[in-house]
């Protein structure tokens, strides 16, 4: 007899589990090191270019550098965030198939049928959560629309930049997005942008938090460590899926 | 009157013009024009010799500011020369003549001279209704554009109607106003974009063409490097507050007294180009900024849609009124996501609750 407590779904509101946890690394070491290099230059780029949009501190006199060294930070972790997002697109070739871009274009019935099953428990149409060993096709989706916002962020990124550093390589390569927009409209669009981080942050912790409180598998640790906590069964019946695509 | 061939140096002479003032116009020409100081007497060589070449400056749709900005140019030996480099031979501001008379002055140079005489165009052109909102002589302006800037060896657009349709062409744009480029597309055209342009830069492109024979070098918008190339916040005399975090708040306040950076009172310098900071206005004493009031960026294409609100750094977002600002919307945006996250969470752990126990039964090893 195993006690209650030893297996996280043991509790009883909980759908019954039918076979013991599995050890299953999920997030590869590039998906993690990305994730946190998006993530935390986005808090840096956030409030620099915040402040650069509406400097709230106001140098008194003295010597400050306040502005320039808000724009300094704000360009290096620019390209920071660009190399994590480069390395999380080498990746969707690279990658498991959890972190495949097969995994996040909902190009099958499969992830529209699993679309439909998340707004419905989201809802409050369905009971339980269907469990799900990588990303489910909601949050696919999701991510799939914030790597879009954030190729926008990107671009429009180094638009503005181009127009302050000048020089001869960064035109020719973002020099056509200035013709197509104007230059204010550019900078409104990289504006508003930040917002829809600071909305799917909040979203994205809430909901982190919640699918691992509903499957108790190890979610939340899962970006750190890698590794996630999933009964065998769902395991199989993950990797069945997989091969009949 | 036509056609002169009387050389430009004879033609300054004969109105006292010395030969040291000559040269320093030359020097700030070739200052302007963001030449080597080499080119001085290069410049002042062909110039001497250049035969005077025939302009006419046509008005449209406009405020005559541009004529303004022209002849208002204290600076004597920019207003001498600019003057006497050219055989003015139609200028509907400033021209002795009027009626049918001055509309033979104008037919004779474009037949007379064809290929050869220069064209500035002021004011925008109306497309709306066969073009029917601005005729002059019963001609349309679109008539008249075609007829005299097809002929023309350039056209000079001066101002920002000329160049983009201007304030004529800003939303909504009635008269279906554009620039001269869109109305004349077989033209040649150098846009001097600016509200008003700038005499010296204008003065500059007549002289790149005397001394070289073609037009300076341009951008993307027809507009000529030198005057254009660079962001009007690279050249600002306020930039040090601006890097040092120095601000103005609001109007009149110790910032703004003490000459800080008016970024937050919605100057539009880092989004412009322009040599405004560097060749000023009124013989060289002032421009906006210096004058203690932000750039509005009219040197910028449409600037009267793309830069405002001119107090304001972004522009105001489609389908919210003019004073909801941008972050307004977004924090609006993101406390509405933080305050249906809570909703959600409390109304997840009441569905917990009401779930139905399963088994308590625990698994076996598979």
């Amino acid at each position: 007899m195993i006690e209650l407590r030893q297996y996280a779904w043991g509790e009883v509101h909980r759908p019954e589990a039918t076979s013991a946890p599995v050890r299953v690394y999920v997030w590869e070491l590039p998906v993690r090191v990305s994730h946190w290099f998006i993530f935390l230059p986005i808090v840096v780029l956030s409030f620099t270019g915040y402040y650069m949009h509406n400097p709230f501190i106001v140098a008194k006199g003295g010597t400050t550098f306040m502005m320039a060294t808000m724009r300094f930070i704000h360009v290096v972790s620019g390209f920071v965030f660009i190399a994590a997002f480069l390395l999380r697109m080498y990746w969707f070739f690279q990658g498991n198939s959890w972190s495949n871009w097969r995994a996040f274009l909902p190009l099958r019935r499969r992830q529209w049928r699993g679309m439909g099953n998340m707004v419905a428990y989201y809802s409050f149409l369905r009971k339980d959560l269907v469990h799900h060993v990588g990303h489910n096709a909601l949050a696919a989706v999701t991510y799939l629309l914030m790597f879009t916002f954030m190729l926008i962020e990107i671009l429009t990124g180094l638009a503005l930049y181009s127009q302050v550093r000048g020089g001869s390589v960064l035109p020719v390569l973002i020099g056509w997005l200035p013709r197509l927009i104007d230059i204010q409209h550019i900078r409104l669009l990289h504006f508003c942008i930040m917002f829809s981080f600071f909305a799917f942050v909040i979203h994205h912790v809430y909901s982190a938090v919640l699918v691992s409180w509903e499957e108790r598998n190890g979610l939340i640790e899962s970006i750190f460590t890698g590794y996630k906590f999933v009964p065998g069964d769902e395991l199989e019946e993950d990797a069945a899926v997989r091969k009949a695509d | 009157m036509l056609p002169s061939n009387q050389t430009l140096s004879g033609a300054l002479q004969q109105k006292g013009v010395n030969r040291r003032r000559f040269v320093k116009f030359c020097t700030a020409m070739v200052a302007t024009l963001a030449l080597p100081p080499r080119y001085v007497a290069q410049v002042a060589a062909a110039l001497e010799k250049a035969r005077k070449p025939v302009l006419v400056w046509l008005q449209f749709q406009d405020c005559a500011g541009n004529s303004e900005s022209i002849l208002r140019s204290s600076h004597p030996s920019v207003l001498e020369v600019v003057l006497d480099l050219l055989s003015w031979e139609y200028h509907e501001l400033v021209m002795a003549g009027a009626g049918h008379q001055a509309e033979a002055a104008l037919e004779r140079v474009v037949r007379e001279e064809k290929g050869k005489f220069i064209a500035v165009v002021e004011g925008a052109i109306p497309l709306a209704d066969g073009g029917v909102y601005c005729t002059i002589g019963g001609r349309t302006a679109w008539d008249i554009a075609r007829h005299v800037c097809g002929s023309a060896a350039a056209t000079i657009a001066a101002g920002d109607c000329a160049w983009d349709g201007g304030l004529v062409r800003a939303n909504p744009n009635p008269t279906g106003a554009v620039g001269i480029e869109e109305a004349v597309p077989g033209a040649k055209v150098i846009n001097l974009g600016g509200c008003p342009q700038n005499p010296a830069n204008t003065a500059a492109v007549l002289v790149h063409y005397l001394t070289f024979g073609e037009l300076p070098a341009m951008d993307q918008f027809n507009r000529p490097l030198f005057a254009y190339g660079r962001i009007i916040h690279d050249q600002c005399e306020r930039r040090a507050n601006y890097d040092a975090g120095r601000f103005v708040q609001e109007w009149g306040d110790e910032g703004h007294r003490k000459g800080w950076c008016l970024y937050k009172m919605g100057c539009k310098g880092p989004q412009a180009t322009f040599n405004c900071p560097s060749v000023r206005w009124n013989d060289g004493t002032s421009w906006p900024v210096k004058a203690g009031h932000g750039c509005l960026g009219c040197a910028s294409h449409r600037f009267w849609d793309t830069r405002s609100p001119f107090y304001d750094r972004l522009p105001t977002v489609p389908g919210f009124g003019a004073d909801v600002t941008a972050g307004e919307i977004g924090l609006g945006v993101t406390a509405a996501v933080a305050g249906a996250t809570v909703i959600h969470g409390i109304a997840s752990a009441v569905r917990d609750r009401m779930r139905p126990p399963a088994s308590p039964e625990p698994p076996t090893k598979a």
